[in-house]
């Protein structure tokens, strides 16, 4: 039993449960930024202090910041939010989408019985200087293919708007 | 003994930033009234000096109110949420090089991790997350106004302030916050101190801008334009709420201005004179730190110099300067780092 695992995983799924069932937009914002931070300790326990880092910057830094300026622009606070969507077909949808996520899960837990616990770690785990060679030699197509993505969804996001001003 | 060395400087470093935010408080309404041609605050003790000491009372001591409309949870959460991160990030920051004490060598930071660096930048992000909470709580328009401007403003400005960091990054070749300040010894081209400014101009330029921005202090205090919105996100609160409002807005100041310090004017060193040769180890550690601090204490008085000289800027005034101009400047200089280091190393 790993006390400090138990811990934020359960505080992790709590928020996460809390996110997608409470009525008021806000609160659910806070309860995502819950689930990243208990992620991000997660990670802290796993020696990957980096990936931490970056889950906190990144999502709750940047994306999450992203969601909540929507929020305030777009609610008013004590608005319900339960039942507004109303077409069916997206409903049928984000089910079916909710069940792949669940598969994809049910195959990632396959082999998790066969996992080792590696008692000592490689020199320099979890380095910024690893993590940076890691990225731009073994998996760097992997990394400029991402890139090319964000820079399709850039220009796509200034041609959409541009049309409008 | 490591741990209760860990926690002295813990407390030390705490307080001294809490002792410093005080101060400041009595500085900028002297410093306002001294721009102003005014006296400002000079009746409680020599010059004033004990005003922060009857506003904590006053702020302790005031009615807990809170709107009937407004979110309680949430109310109460915003100030705590400002406070954290505002408490925290200076974890990673060195306030002096090192003191041997009884033959033990102490690092005068309370942690050396290898990515201080980003932790701070981390840390730096959440911040807007107790405005947000805080103006959403209240539960009043121009609280919700101000937590979206201020939502608007961080993302605006948090890029060219990552993008200014990252080219002082590939200057020093490393994210550990100690090793940056051990980098900046000795002279650049033989005649300037080996400092970060020198060799960083625009970057320092736009980092300087941006984190004003970030701690939305005049000329960028829009989410709390008090001509536009009131008093913006912090509207509704009074007492020790508001009080760690304005508290935590001034600690997060002192660790803006030790990170502009530690990365851009040399941390601890002097120019042309290394300390350490002619001092004891006892007297060194506690001259880095004076030194450190006295560079600190120059930035802070340009803060409060800057928010009684410049008028607030328009709202469109403010994304057009962030978007327009400081990120396709900070690219161009983060061009120009990476060329001139592909070149020369």
């Amino acid at each position: 039993m790993d006390i400090y695992f138990w811990i934020f995983a359960v505080i992790g799924v709590a928020a996460g449960i809390f996110t997608i069932s409470y009525k008021d937009a806000l609160p659910c914002a806070l309860g995502l930024l819950t689930v990243f931070m208990s992620l991000a300790a997660l990670y802290v326990h796993l020696h990957a202090p980096l990936v931490a880092i970056f889950q906190v910057a990144i999502y709750a830094g940047a994306i999450l910041i992203l969601v909540v300026f929507v929020i305030m622009l777009l609610m008013t606070p004590d608005e319900d939010q339960m039942g507004r969507q109303k077409n069916i077909g997206f409903r049928i949808m984000g089910f079916l989408l909710g069940l792949l996520m669940m598969c994809y899960l049910a195959i990632g837990a396959k082999g998790i019985d066969q996992l080792v616990h590696q008692e000592k770690l490689p020199k320099g785990f979890g380095d910024p200087h690893i993590f940076g060679d890691l990225l731009f030699r073994q998996y760097l197509l992997h990394f400029e293919v991402a890139s090319v993505l964000l820079l399709v969804a850039l220009i796509g996001g200034v041609y959409l708007a541009k049309k409008r001003l | 003994m490591n741990w209760v060395i860990a926690i002295i400087k813990v407390v030390f470093i705490w307080t001294w930033c809490l002792l410093w935010a005080t101060v400041m408080t009595w500085a900028e309404r002297r410093g306002s009234a001294m721009i102003q041609d005014r006296l400002g605050p000079n009746r409680a003790g020599p010059f004033g000096l004990f005003q922060p000491i009857a506003d904590g009372i006053k702020l302790f001591t005031k009615e807990e109110f809170r709107p009937k409309t407004a979110r309680k949870i949430l109310f109460n959460l915003g100030p705590i949420l400002f406070a954290i991160p505002a408490f925290s990030a200076y974890a990673v920051i060195p306030f002096g090089d090192k003191i041997v004490i009884g033959g033990k060598e102490i690092l005068l930071q309370v942690a050396d991790v290898n990515i201080g660096f980003l932790y701070v930048l981390a840390i730096g992000a959440l911040a807007v997350y107790g405005i947000v909470v805080g103006g959403w709580g209240s539960n009043n328009k121009y609280s919700i106004l101000g937590g979206l401007r201020s939502t608007a403003q961080l993302i605006s400005y948090e890029v060219p302030w990552g993008l200014a960091l990252l080219a002082a990054v590939f200057v020093y070749g490393t994210f550990d916050l100690r090793q940056i300040a051990l980098e900046q010894t000795g002279t650049f081209l033989g005649f300037l101190p080996n400092w970060g400014v020198f060799k960083q101009p625009l970057g320092f330029l736009i980092f300087t801008v941006a984190a004003y921005a970030e701690a939305n202090r005049v000329p960028f205090d829009l989410p709390e334009a008090e001509s536009e919105i009131v008093a913006g996100y912090h509207t509704e609160y009074g007492g020790m709420r508001l009080g760690l409002y304005l508290f935590g807005e001034y600690v997060n100041l002192y660790t803006l201005s030790a990170l502009c310090v530690t990365l851009y004017f040399g941390a601890w060193n002097l120019p042309y004179i290394d300390m350490s040769k002619f001092l004891g180890p006892i007297s060194y550690g506690i001259a880095s730190f004076v030194v450190f601090w006295l560079k600190v204490m120059v930035f802070l008085l340009s803060f409060i110099w800057v928010r009684w000289t410049v008028p607030r800027f328009r709202y469109d005034q403010v994304m057009r300067l962030g978007w327009k101009t400081l990120i396709p400047l900070a690219l161009f200089n983060l061009l120009i780092t990476a060329l001139f280091i592909q070149l020369t190393v």
